[in-house]
């Protein structure tokens, strides 16, 4: 419900002490006597803290077992055990193109072995304490102590035994990174955690079984799959070009989101005859009429009949929502309007004019195939209403929403900064209106209001009014961010483009859009934060989502194993997984401000 | 004192500029206050004034970066009115280099000269890309084709606005002080490629406070004061014999 | 040869700037119109059909809500119901802002701390609390209170501070008789202070003498409120003044407000025109506005009109009041400022008792073996508390962040200058850091304030009161969607305007001060 705002964390980490750990305390805990007496009372805070978190999470009455017990649950909800390979392909699929854009774009410096010794020291250091002051039995203690003392051991020689070489950068961060997921590979496969059985009369007993006893094939196949594409690019990308394989590369992100979501984990039963005898002839019939028109209408010697072409495309396609038709052909006419009205100043000539032509074809394609993908039955069976629940609901409602709203931010952001003062009335009306309220209300509206007002015979399901909400939300804290960086924009750049004799739109697209929008970068994916944040309130209105599951659905579990009134180990799991989430998400915010940062000069 | 050197001999042609009565209010303030002038093919004008007095508001008027109010402005026989296709055909005739370059930062020195081209003038991306070329060659930077205007030096980045404003293939060049911004050493290399430009038979207005310039290569100089044009002639008549208090009391300031 | 100078060319209207903005603009602007009135419709249609039809008598009408916590927890009509509502949304967002400033304050010096430890402690708070769901946090809060100790036979008594899974009892004031007219004292106590100090003010400028200006406001207050501790008993003679005042606003006829409200409305417009042709005015006359200029000035007088039939027609609304007769908006109005006055006079008849006493929480035996904290002191329920407890850390850990920005964000320059000015530490923090960094630090400070208070409407997930919540149950029971949404709207969208308001004042201030 906030605007996130990253701001840059500095480099806590104190000097090592070089000269030794006394000047060390003296300078950074007691360097006057006022410090000294905050320094104790934090520490005394601090140890009550580690100790009281330790206490609570090893507590023997904790019922971890309702967390791992119901893991699936958590993630997918009801989605069909058997089916559960479409959830890994998808998984998979992301991180391959995770993998491969880390080796297109170069991700990932080096670091130097004295800062990965200061993480491990301080990890060790804390597992040490963690080890004094924790509820643990004699060896569970001797446990902690050990491998605490040698982690932060290794840690100090890294950092201040290897001398000036401690200083060279010499350690690759995605090394680092692949060194970590094959230690994560080693622990799911040998450290156990609690899990509920019934022993033979039928009792409840909790025994421990390996943490992910039944997903460590798929994980490990996935982490090996991702590393060896990252191979793969990483010799291969010097031999490709490297503009086009970018494009492409961005080209499969924007397409596999869709693809995933409608196609692999729908699995849709798409009916074929249909397919060959309306809509392929209907997408191949628009995508070359179109394109034959489009030509026409690009042309420069046409003058303003080229412009009336796009005015009476517009007209038809507004005038098919008055007829009785497919909707997929109301979506093919609109998305013609749109291609011809942009045709007079977008169409350009020779290779410029083909590109735009082959958009428009593969548009009107891709809208026919996903809209026969999404309106064709899903063969997955899910007893409920949607398909996914719990962190997948969680990750589809975020993803869905910021998407969406992104085209309607940036409207609503050049209409609040246009000169024209219409269009800044009503955008300014839309943004501080639905700024001025909470995000709850308008779920409320959706869920209460909506289903009335549509016209009989419509019906949305609560995911798509949960995503309609959000993205109508969202939108308007998105146009705000974006007119901070279209606000930045010198007034030169404006008037250099309209010297050149750009029109409107030309100078929107090529000048003052992708100026503006790469210095809102970083508040843009505080937007997205925000966002991944606010879905947990689709719990209030009945959706099964991650945070509903963890404190509705568990804590209400009797059968097979009684969960009853588990709140807060679940509530606590939630936490920390959101909390990696939007950490991450953090950290790659304040990369990019550096990042673009340096790139300016 | 009179290192006056003949310009090559340009053969003036029609009226391809005309202003009359030209006047312009920012709310209550007029900052134009009726400027009558025609500026003939080929020729080169150079405007001079005091600071405030119109001068960048005039020109920019020319190709409604400002739109005036009263009065008229025909360029190459099409008026400057609110009509969409006439402001279309004058931006693409009127070239414009600015004080402050306005390069755009985001694009680099080839694209920036080719963005316009192939979107305004719908000309083929190669084709646009060579007529790049030989315009930074002929400002003398071919090299730098492929960086960022922010990795330019201030002389650098106003040569490529030059060349930008070329590629459009202009018949009129507007000049709102191009060297104000620059160091002296960067100053002469933006005024030798105007003087070539100059040389090659454009139609050129040039706001500037450089008087050498304008006396080497003007054909005519106009002083502007209060929103007015209040002397023009030739620059041998306005430098030596100024007839205007206003003029004698400005280029004693100067000079 | 030249070029002639022809009459002006006649420019068509289809490739007329001016004329295609226009169009474009009010084309959008009636197909927004139009896809609203369809929806509209459809919805109108849908209501009718299901028997539903949108109104206002819920307004008056009596309902049979039953709300947990709040001034009054059964309250008598849909309006009372929004009411306390309302005072729990402000009762929680009030106590909250001030929590969160105070403790996001803390936490962002402390995140500027050279102290090793105290910084990295405020650094986890804030990274932890931020970056998990707010309302995660709230039901985190609901889940630990509600393991708490219940309360039993054994724990009767009166308790400093009782935590329990009831809610938590605390120590508080509670007003008393004679506390407005005591009031009236302490608002003296203020204006006249203010005198005193610009007084003070004016004789240390004149003579350089320290005279504590801010301090001598301070103990003005002090003595009228001491003073008025026991005088305020004779505030008495005040309450017919009260009462007189409320017979004047009951003897006006209603048809005063509308007028008033369309006197404002109009006069607005006509002010505003003419300070926009005031602006306008060049020497020529007016001949200078464009076509967009003109457009404005229409639009604005057509506004002003409308905000004038607007009010007439709201004040001429017919309400059913509690007491079951009818009454037009208007006439209502005029009754509500009457009885405030009525209820001041009131106030001031009392005698007895003193304006503010201590009272301490109780657990007492309510009916069989049922045990609950009685009236006194203040008990913060569970539902309060994690609401409370919730946004205040939440918010809190962005207020850390604002601060440590704006402190940062003043240049260090300022410092050194202000050190070689030969100022001392307090001093230059107080006169040179602080000014620059609260300007800073205030626009979205503001935005914070508004967030917490609409994240108090996450109250209605774990069952708290406030004004959502009210409205959804007013809602279920009524099926009145649309107005209650409206009461939400018009809600939150003046709370937002207050806050930015209060934002906006204090910034202009600070600006003059920059000048
Ligand atoms: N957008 C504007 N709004 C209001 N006043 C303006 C605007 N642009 C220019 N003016 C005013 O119009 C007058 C003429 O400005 P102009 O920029 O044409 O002067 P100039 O002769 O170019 O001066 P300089 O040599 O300083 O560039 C100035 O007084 C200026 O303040
Ligand atoms: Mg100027």
């Amino acid at each position: 419900m906030t605007g996130h705002v990253v701001t840059e964390v500095t480099e806590l980490a104190p000097e090592p002490p070089p000269k030794g750990i006394r000047v060390w305390l003296k300078e950074n805990l007691f360097s006057t006597p006022a410090s000294g007496v905050m320094s104790i009372l934090a520490l005394l805070v601090a140890l009550a803290g580690i100790r009281g978190i330790l206490g609570f999470i090893f507590d023997p009455t904790r019922r971890w077992e309702a967390v791992t017990y119901n893991m699936r649950l958590l993630m997918v909800q009801a989605y069909p055990a058997e089916q559960a390979i479409r959830i890994w392909f998808s998984v998979g699929t992301v991180a391959v193109l995770l993998a491969l854009s880390l080796a297109v774009w170069r991700v990932g410096g080096r670091t130097s072995p004295r800062q990965v010794g200061g993480t491990l020291f301080a990890v060790g250091s804390l597992a040490l304490l963690g080890g004094l002051l924790g509820p643990f039995s004699t060896t569970g203690k001797i446990g902690w102590i050990v491998v605490g003392a040698v982690l932060a051991g290794v840690g100090y020689y890294l950092r201040n035994g290897l001398g000036e070489r401690a200083k060279e950068e010499s350690i690759p961060v995605l090394g680092a990174v692949a060194v970590v997921i094959g230690l994560v590979l080693v622990v799911i496969w040998t450290i156990e955690l609690p899990f509920p059985v019934r022993d033979t009369a039928g009792e409840q007993v909790v025994s421990f079984l390996p943490i992910a006893s039944s997903t460590r094939v798929p994980w490990t196949i996935i982490a090996l799959v991702g590393v060896a594409s990252y191979l793969v690019m990483k010799f291969a990308r010097d031999l490709l070009p490297a503009v086009p394989t970018r494009r492409v590369l961005v080209g499969l992100w924007v397409l596999s989101y869709p693809v995933l979501v409608l196609v692999v984990l729908r699995d849709p039963h798409v009916p074929l005859d249909r397919v060959w005898s309306f809509y392929l002839p209907l997408a191949v019939g628009f995508a070359v009429v179109g394109a034959l028109v489009l030509n026409v209408a690009a042309n420069r010697s046409l003058g303003e009949l080229g412009r009336v072409i796009g005015a009476v495309a517009l007209i038809v396609a507004l005038a098919s929502f008055a007829f009785q038709m497919e909707y997929v052909v109301r979506f093919l006419l609109l998305a013609f309007a749109f291609f011809s009205l942009a045709a007079p100043t977008f169409g350009g000539e020779g290779a410029s004019r083909r590109i735009f032509l082959a958009m428009w074809a593969i548009s009107a394609l891709l809208i026919v195939f996903f809209y026969v993908m999404a309106t064709s039955e899903s063969t997955v069976e899910v007893p409920g209403a949607f398909m996914l629940g719990g962190l997948g609901l969680t990750l589809i409602l975020s993803i869905t929403a910021i998407v969406a709203s992104f085209p309607i931010g940036l409207l609503l952001a050049l209409a609040r900064t246009s000169k024209m003062p219409l269009f800044r009335i009503m955008a300014t009306t839309y943004i501080e209106l639905v700024r001025g309220v909470p995000l709850i209300t308008w779920l409320l509206v959706a869920f209460i209001m909506l289903p009335v007002a549509l016209p009989q015979g419509v019906s949305i399901g609560g995911v798509m009014r949960a995503i309609g909400a959000m993205t109508f939300f969202s939108a308007a804290y998105l146009a705000e961010n974006v007119r901070g960086g279209l606000q930045a924009i010198p007034k030169g750049q404006y008037e250099a483009s309209q010297a050149l004799g750009m029109t409107t739109s030309q100078m929107t697209v090529f000048i003052v859009l992708p100026q503006a929008l790469r210095a809102v970068i970083p508040a843009l994916v505080g937007q997205v934060i925000a966002i991944f944040k606010d879905t947990s309130l689709v719990t209030i209105v009945g959706l099964f989502d991650f945070l509903h599951i963890a404190r509705a659905v568990i804590p209400g579990q009797s059968q097979p194993f009684n969960f009853l009134g588990t709140f807060r180990e679940p509530l606590l799991f939630a936490a920390v997984v959101y909390w990696m989430f939007t950490f991450t998400f953090s950290r790659i915010s304040l990369r990019l401000e550096k990042k673009l940062g340096v790139g300016e000069r | 004192m009179t290192m006056h050197e003949t310009t090559p001999e340009r053969v003036l042609g029609d009226d391809i500029v005309i202003a009359e009565g030209v006047k312009k209010w920012f709310g209550d303030f007029q900052a134009l206050k009726g400027v009558t002038t025609r500026v003939k093919e080929r020729e080169v004008v150079v405007i001079i004034g005091p600071s405030g007095s119109g001068k960048s508001t005039f020109i920019r008027c020319l190709n409604r970066l400002e739109a005036h109010q009263e009065g008229t402005i025909i360029i190459d026989g099409t008026e400057l009115t609110n009509d969409l296709k006439n402001i279309e055909k004058i931006r693409s005739e009127v070239g414009m280099v600015f004080q402050q370059f306005n390069l755009f930062p985001h694009l680099t020195v080839m694209d920036n000269i080719t963005l316009a081209p192939i979107w305004v003038r719908k000309t083929p991306k190669a084709e646009a890309e060579a007529t790049a070329m030989e315009l930074l060659e002929r400002v003398g930077i071919p090299e730098q084709a492929d960086k960022y205007p922010g990795q330019l030096s201030g002389g650098q980045q106003q040569r490529v606005a030059i060349a930008r404003s070329l590629a459009m293939k202009p018949r009129i060049m507007l000049f709102d002080e191009p060297t104000s911004a620059l160091d002296p050493e960067m100053i002469k290399e933006v005024l030798d490629v105007m003087k070539e430009l100059a040389a090659s038979g454009m139609t050129m207005l040039v706001v500037t406070h450089e008087m050498g310039f304008a006396r080497e290569v003007a054909d005519r100089v106009l002083f502007f004061d209060y929103g007015t044009i209040v002397e023009e002639g030739t620059p041998e008549h306005f430098f030596t014999n100024p007839q205007h208090d206003r003029t004698k009391l400005f280029l004693s300031q100067i000079l | 040869m030249t070029v002639e100078v022809r009459e002006h060319q006649k420019t068509p209207l289809w490739r007329n700037a001016t004329f295609l903005k226009w169009v474009a603009q009010i084309g959008v602007l009636i197909a927004l119109l139009a896809l609203f009135a369809l929806l509209g419709r459809e919805a109108l249609k849908n209501f009718n059909q299901s028997g539903i039809s949108f109104g206002w008598k819920w307004l008056s009408d009596p309902t049979g809500v039953d709300i947990r916590e709040g001034i009054d927890t059964s309250p008598d009509s849909g309006v009372r119901a929004l009411a306390v509502g309302m005072v729990n949304t402000l009762r929680v967002g009030i106590s909250g802002i001030v929590a969160a400033t105070v403790l996001g304050t803390l936490i962002g010096i402390g995140r500027l701390s050279k102290n090793w430890i105290v910084n990295k402690l405020s650094t986890i708070y804030i990274e932890s609390i931020r970056n998990v769901p707010l309302l995660l946090q709230i039901f985190f809060w609901q889940a630990m209170a509600l393991v708490l100790p219940q309360l039993t036979t054994d724990d009767v008594g009166t308790y400093w501070f009782k935590a329990s899974n009831k809610g938590f009892g605390l120590a508080w004031f509670r007003t008393d008789g004679g506390f407005w007219p005591w009031m009236l004292f302490v608002v003296a106590g203020i204006v006249v202070g203010r005198y005193v100090s610009r007084y003070r003010h004016r004789i240390q400028e004149e003579t350089g003498r320290i005279t504590y200006p801010g301090l001598s406001w301070f103990a003005t207050v002090i003595v009228f409120a001491a003073v008025g501790w026991f005088a305020w008993p004779i505030l008495r003679i005040l309450a017919p003044v009260w009462h007189g005042i409320a017979s004047f606003f009951r003897a006006l006829p209603p048809i005063v407000y509308p007028i008033v409200g369309a006197i404002a409305s109009i006069g607005f417009a006509v002010l505003w025109i003419r300070n926009f042709f005031e602006s306008r005015r060049t020497p020529a006359g007016f001949g200078k506005l464009t076509d967009d200029d003109w457009f404005r000035v229409i639009f604005a007088g057509f506004s002003g009109i409308a905000l004038a039939i607007v009010s007439f027609v709201i004040g001429g609304f017919v309400l059913t009041t509690v007491g079951g007769d009818k009454a037009t908006v208007a006439e209502l109005i005029g009754r509500g400022i009457a009885n405030v006055f009525d209820w001041f006079g009131r106030s001031f008849e009392v005698t007895s008792g003193s304006p503010i006493v201590g009272s301490r929480p109780e657990v007492i035996v309510k009916g069989a073996g049922f045990v609950n904290f009685s009236e006194g002191g203040v008990v913060m329920s569970v539902p309060f508390f994690a609401i409370w407890t919730g946004v205040t850390l939440y918010t809190a850990s962005f207020i850390a962040e604002i601060v440590r920005g704006g402190i940062l964000a003043v240049p260090k320059g300022q410092t050194e200058a202000a050190m070689a000015l030969g100022l001392r530490r307090s001093q230059y923090l107080r006169l040179v850091i602080l000014p620059q960094a609260f300007r800073i630090i205030l626009p979205p400070m503001g935005n914070q304030y508004l967030n917490l208070m609409k994240n108090t409407s996450l109250g209605i997930a774990v069952a708290f009161p406030e004004i959502v919540q009210v409205g959804t149950t007013i809602l279920n029971q009524t099926g009145q969607s649309l107005p209650v949404v409206l009461v939400w709207m018009g809600f939150f969208v003046t709370l937002s305007l207050g806050i930015s308001a209060i934002v906006n004042y204090y910034n202009r201030k600070m600006m003059i001060v920059e000048r």
